[in-house]
């Protein structure tokens, strides 16, 4: 994290060492998330039309596109969040690792602690750092204490959070700032070893260098974990990405590496939108 | 003018003057109840007064000033007063005489102008007696196993007795009291054998055995019991009264002897001190217009205590139902309207129907399943503490399901989605999050609970209360906590002394410094619920989005 420009520059994927994936047609062993003609509805109003796409593993994918354009949805969709919404019906799979998370005999929780979620607000819980980032495993019925302080400190680590925070694992967790306290949360999420994270538009709270902390923080974060991130800042999509996905309307538009979307974008609708015409 | 109004000063002080008169009003209350309250405590001065009455006949009496009024002296023409003709109002004294085997009645009324001579004489004394209520008076002499001593001796004499009358006590009490309680189990015991047709001969045997030795136990405390009455009633104080009458009172009735005149400010003030004690801490005498007012205060804390924790889980988890797993549909608002009506349902009606459901089904059904052996007395088919509490329970349960589920309701969704996709089912984000976060708004249903509670005593009338308790519902024997058995409360007691009492004017007093004992017990429950809300939120506060 001591260099700039290649943050600045391009964290994606970079031409010269690697080619852009062709998301159309990738090798199964490379499909973390595989979406296949979904459609929702909430009540009777259609929210997301027939979306077919792939996350591709260990990477970092951005959705992008204007308020209300059905980001946020889709990605609520994926560890099943909107199933907590009255009145939501979906249609179509959501395949990880090869099975519908929509099968009827799969077990919800099962699922969540495979992909995590980090939400636009922080919402760290009213209990100490600690309890905080181990509430996941103490869920998964681990009790041992020493399993969980090494949990603890690896997840912190990770979460670029130990250092500010090993002397006080035990004070509340209320008391971080909102970029520590959205790390934190980051933490908590990751304690558990999930295979995908997904980040709803993590940085809309936060003061622009906590927003530059948590950006570096993804970058490390695709090492280990698939990402997909929803943001409405395009900056921060060309900035953390590898893969980008325009949406509008609740229509995917348009999905490509993201130096192909943001450089030459094949549609009308998605360079109206990325050079600043609406939105 | 109209400016004025515009900018909005006259609202200010609408609702200032709004908030002083709940502010005077409440304090007034307090005030009032307090000063008559407390007053009953300080030793008041002793007078002595010469009289003469309109047919010329001389007399004495001794007593306290209790209360005076003023009355026109018109109504006062049929006798015959002779009286400057300026004078319109006459003074008129309550005097509290007591010597109540002179005179029947303990007050009497004494016009000013009979009076010729008032004194506060010192050795006058006050005799604070187990039955009888006070005597006033001198003291003649100290007579000590037929013989007169001299009468420093008394507070020796009145430390000795009252070291025996402890030991009668703590016999009676817990030895005696013991023995009949397992006496009466083994009568229960038998009778149970009995109605199973399993009283064999070595049962029987062995329950007669049990009587037998108890019996020898019971024969052998009993003497010890006569050997302390006969010590406890050897000596007598000789009392002469206003009239001059000699009175001997038995050493073994006295509490205490008071030379209320002889008393400094400090020595006014710890015995001030001294009565309050007591009066917490004893029981209460003569149909309750004396002594202390320990079992209320124990049953009222201890039914307040049993009703929140009956009435905490049942209330918190219904508010959970509701809030959490019912579906939003007619049906649940509906039951929701239905709860908060309940709370404006009149107390009476929940008595009512504790005692028809509690007492007469439930603890009827109880006793035929489980006491048949001492039917047809009743066990739980009788008024008493748990049904109390249960009633009390129903009736404040709407506050309780009221108020979690405003904090239920007030609790960010962030928190419940942050727990869940951390893989958390519904049920442990509820246990893990959303309750501890919630437990403040529970403690405020709880406080508000206890505060309806605590004060209530129509329905407890007819579902527990009774005017004297002879036994506390907690006690030494097996099993220790006696929830069958009915209980005395404050708020019964302030009715009961003050209403029922034969002797109302005596009472006066008591009820006010049992109404403040009242408000002082609800004030500290609520203080304790209180500071274990503010930690609660301190532990769970929110952040400040």
């Amino acid at each position: 994290m001591i260099s700039i420009s290649p943050k600045v520059l391009a964290t994606g994927s970079d031409p010269l060492i690697k080619s852009p994936l062709d998301l159309n047609n990738l090798p199964p062993e490379q499909v973390a998330l595989d979406i296949k003609q979904l459609n929702l509805f909430y009540g009777k109003k259609q929210a997301l039309n027939n979306i077919t796409m792939s996350i591709p593993k260990g990477q970092v994918t951005a959705f992008i596109g204007p308020s209300g354009c059905g980001k946020s949805t889709l990605l609520r969709c994926i560890n099943r969040m909107n199933d907590l919404v009255d009145d939501c019906h979906i249609s179509g799979e959501i395949n990880l690792n090869g099975h519908n998370i929509y099968n009827k005999h799969v077990d919800v929780a099962e699922l969540r602690r495979k992909v995590g979620m980090v939400f636009q607000r922080p919402n760290p819980f009213p209990k100490t750092i600690y309890e905080n980032v181990v509430y996941g495993l103490r869920i998964m019925g681990e009790n041992n204490r020493r399993r969980l302080n090494d949990a603890a400190e690896q997840s912190l680590r990770s979460a670029a959070l130990w250092n500010e925070v090993k002397d006080r694992l035990h004070e509340s967790a209320l008391g971080l700032s909102g970029g520590q306290q959205q790390r934190l949360v980051i933490a908590r999420a990751i304690a558990i070893q999930p295979e995908v994270l997904l980040l709803d538009e993590p940085t809309s709270a936060l003061d622009p260098i906590s927003t530059l902390v948590i950006e570096e923080l993804i970058n490390d974060l695709k090492k280990q974990f698939t990402v997909v991130i929803v943001t409405h800042n395009m900056q921060q999509a060309a900035r953390v990405s590898d893969q980008t996905a325009f949406m509008y309307m609740g229509d995917l538009i348009e999905y490509s590496d993201t130096n192909t979307l943001f450089t030459t974008p094949l549609k009308k609708k998605t360079e109206d939108y990325i050079t600043g015409r609406y939105g | 003018m109209n400016k004025w109004f515009k900018s909005g000063a006259p609202w200010i002080w609408l609702s200032a003057a709004g908030v002083s008169i709940s502010l005077i009003s409440v304090l007034g209350l307090l005030w009032l109840i307090a000063s008559r309250g407390l007053s009953y405590f300080w030793p008041s001065q002793l007078y002595q007064f010469d009289v003469l009455d309109k047919n010329g006949v001389k007399s004495v009496v001794i007593g306290e000033i209790y209360d005076r009024e003023e009355i026109p002296v018109s109504q006062l023409a049929h006798l015959n007063l002779v009286l400057p003709p300026e004078q319109e109002v006459l003074e008129r004294l309550l005097i509290k005489t007591g010597n109540r085997e002179l005179v029947s009645l303990d007050f009497r009324w004494l016009l000013s102008h009979y009076i010729q001579k008032t004194e506060t004489p010192k050795d006058l004394v006050v005799v604070e007696r187990r039955t009888n209520g006070n005597f006033y008076g001198y003291i003649d002499s100290v007579v000590v196993d037929g013989k007169v001593v001299d009468s420093n001796q008394l507070t020796t004499l009145l430390a000795r007795v009252e070291n025996f009358q402890q030991q009668i006590d703590d016999l009676q009490k817990s030895d005696i009291g013991a023995i009949n309680y397992q006496l009466e189990r083994l009568r229960l015991k038998t009778r149970k054998y009995q109605l199973q047709n399993k009283l064999t001969a070595s049962v029987q045997a062995e329950i007669d055995s049990e009587v037998v030795s108890l019996n020898q136990r019971y024969a052998k405390l009993e003497q010890e019991l006569m050997g302390y009455r006969e010590e406890i009633s050897r000596d007598h104080l000789v009392m002469r009264a206003m009239d001059g009458q000699l009175v001997p009172i038995n050493l073994e009735y006295i509490l205490k002897v008071t030379f209320n005149n002889k008393l400094n400010f400090f020595e006014k003030l710890s015995t001030f001190f001294s009565q309050i004690g007591s009066f917490i801490i004893e029981d209460p005498r003569e149909a309750n217009t004396e002594g202390g007012v320990f079992p209320a205060i124990f049953g009222t804390v201890l039914m307040v205590l049993l009703m929140t924790v009956i009435v905490s889980p049942l209330g918190v988890i219904a508010a959970i139902y509701l809030h959490e797993y019912a579906g939003k549909n007619a049906f649940t608002s509906f039951l929701r309207i239905a709860v908060i009506n309940l709370a404006g349902v009149p107390s009476i009606v929940y008595g009512v129907f504790g005692l028809g459901f509690f007492v007469y089904m439930v603890g009827g059904s109880l006793d035929q399943l489980f006491y048949s052996e001492n039917l047809p007395s009743p066990t739980f088919g009788t008024p008493g503490v748990l049904w109390s509490s249960l009633t009390l329970a129903i009736l404040t349960l709407p506050v309780v399901i009221v108020s979690t589920e405003e904090g239920l309701s007030r609790i960010p969704s962030e928190m419940r989605y942050g727990s869940l996709a951390l893989g958390a089912t519904k049920a442990e984000t509820l246990w893990r999050i959303i309750l501890p976060i919630a437990s403040p708004a529970i403690m405020t249903g709880i406080i508000l609970a206890i505060a309806r509670a605590a004060g209530e005593v129509a329905p407890l009338m007819l579902v527990g209360v009774v005017k004297m308790a002879p036994n506390l519902p907690l006690d030494g024997n097996f099993p220790f906590l006696h929830l069958d058995r009915k209980f005395m409360h404050l708020g019964f007691h302030i009715y009961d002394v003050g209403f029922q009492s034969p002797n109302v004017e005596a009472a006066r007093p008591l009820v006010f410094a049992t109404a403040l004992l009242l408000v002082s017990i609800i004030v500290a429950l609520n203080m304790t619920a209180v500071s274990i809300r503010n930690r609660l939120r301190e532990k769970y506060k929110m952040l400040e989005h």
